[in-house]
């Protein structure tokens, strides 16, 4: 299946270009295989970021619903979903 | 540092004068804002922390909004580098105090309310006094720690407080109202790395500031819903809005032991 991954802030960067991916993953994947996979393209500039599993921090969004509200890091995901990473700022 | 323009009356705070009528026609005409919601501004006191991008627009529309009493807290100075966002200043404020340009801006645009400015940095040692008689803060600063500071704060005082935040072409906004939902340390519960020297799109802080004076308003005069227990993201590059539900968390330091209201 194909999905939409798109990155905010320090996390656009990181990924760099606009910020946008777009992901093949395997039938019956979740948002934790999900970060693995992107952990292994990112490796250790995701943690600098402070991009690290459970991080309450960072705003994990499945088509504009927040994890914490469907399965959290075993949402499942399905083709053609879009999910957004959303780290907080401090600019002003 | 405290100037009253002639044309302040702090003791007709039970009505507007014609000139008042006048300047607020536009607001006045509005469905749900009346005379009533106009006194309130007037009588409210409003702390502006940081007067950089955020800062710039929230209080140039607090100011033209009639909230009576304006204090801005700021220690910076003008910088060449600050002009494509900081829309209170020009190129001729070079090195000047910023809070000190900023009230001369915020009196010539609206001598009709009190502007006191600060010259200092929110620090742990400061923020509960600067708070103690205002009756709502805006968070207009550029780093985590001083949020952090200032959300504590409002949080022990029960003071609302309106959060803004910005990163190259996003924005972000909460009004966080002490016991009726999320404060700062519920939103972001564990304290990210400090980015200095951030990439910025002018008119973002702008948009922010803008909606930040928006929430002030509401919050004091009851008008419409503000933003409690919602983020709100705006993604300038596509303009793709996003409003996150965010709830209280039970076990926050901050706020954690503070009942909820009765809704």
């Amino acid at each position: 299946m194909r999905i939409i991954v798109k990155a905010f802030a320090t996390l656009r960067e990181i990924f760099g270009g606009t910020g946008i991916l777009y992901l093949e993953l395997p039938e019956g994947s979740t948002i934790k295989d999900l970060l693995e996979k992107l952990r292994e393209q990112y490796g250790s500039n995701l943690d600098v970021s402070g991009f690290v599993d459970e991080n309450p921090s960072v705003k994990i969004l499945v088509n504009g619903r927040e994890i914490t509200y469907l399965d959290g890091l075993g949402t499942r995901l399905r083709d053609g979903d879009s999910i957004a990473f959303i780290p907080p700022v401090a600019g002003g | 540092m405290v100037t009253r323009s002639p044309l302040y009356h702090r003791s007709q705070v039970d009505k507007l004068s014609l000139e008042e009528l006048e300047r607020y026609d536009r607001q006045l005409r509005l469905l749900g804002f009346d005379v009533e919601s106009q006194l309130k501004l007037k009588r409210s006191r409003v702390l502006i922390v940081g007067v950089g991008g955020l800062g710039s627009a929230a209080a140039l529309y607090l100011a033209s909004a009639g909230i009576g009493f304006l204090r801005i807290i700021d220690d910076g100075y003008v910088e060449l580098s600050n002009l494509n966002r900081q829309i209170l200043y020009n190129t001729g404020d070079l090195g000047r105090r910023k809070v000190e340009v900023a009230a001369k801006r915020l009196r010539e645009l609206n001598p009709e309310i009190e502007v006191e400015a600060l010259g200092e940095r929110l620090t742990e040692e400061n923020v509960k006094q600067i708070l103690s008689d205002v009756d709502l803060a805006v968070d207009c600063l550029d780093n985590f720690r001083a949020r952090f500071i200032l959300n504590d704060a409002c949080v022990e005082l029960g003071k609302p407080l309106i959060h803004g935040a910005i990163y190259g072409a996003e924005g972000r906004l909460m009004t966080i109202i002490p016991g009726r939902g999320p404060c700062l340390r519920c939103l972001i519960p564990r304290e990210p790395a400090e980015h200095d020297k951030i990439p910025v799109l002018g008119p973002l802080p702008g948009v922010i500031g803008a909606l930040e004076a928006l929430e002030a308003i509401k919050v004091i005069t009851g008008l419409g819903e503000p933003a409690v227990g919602k983020l709100i993201i705006i993604d300038g590059m596509d303009l793709s809005f996003y409003r996150i539900e965010v709830r209280r968390n039970p076990g926050c330091p901050a706020c954690g032991k503070i009942k909820i209201e009765g809704i």
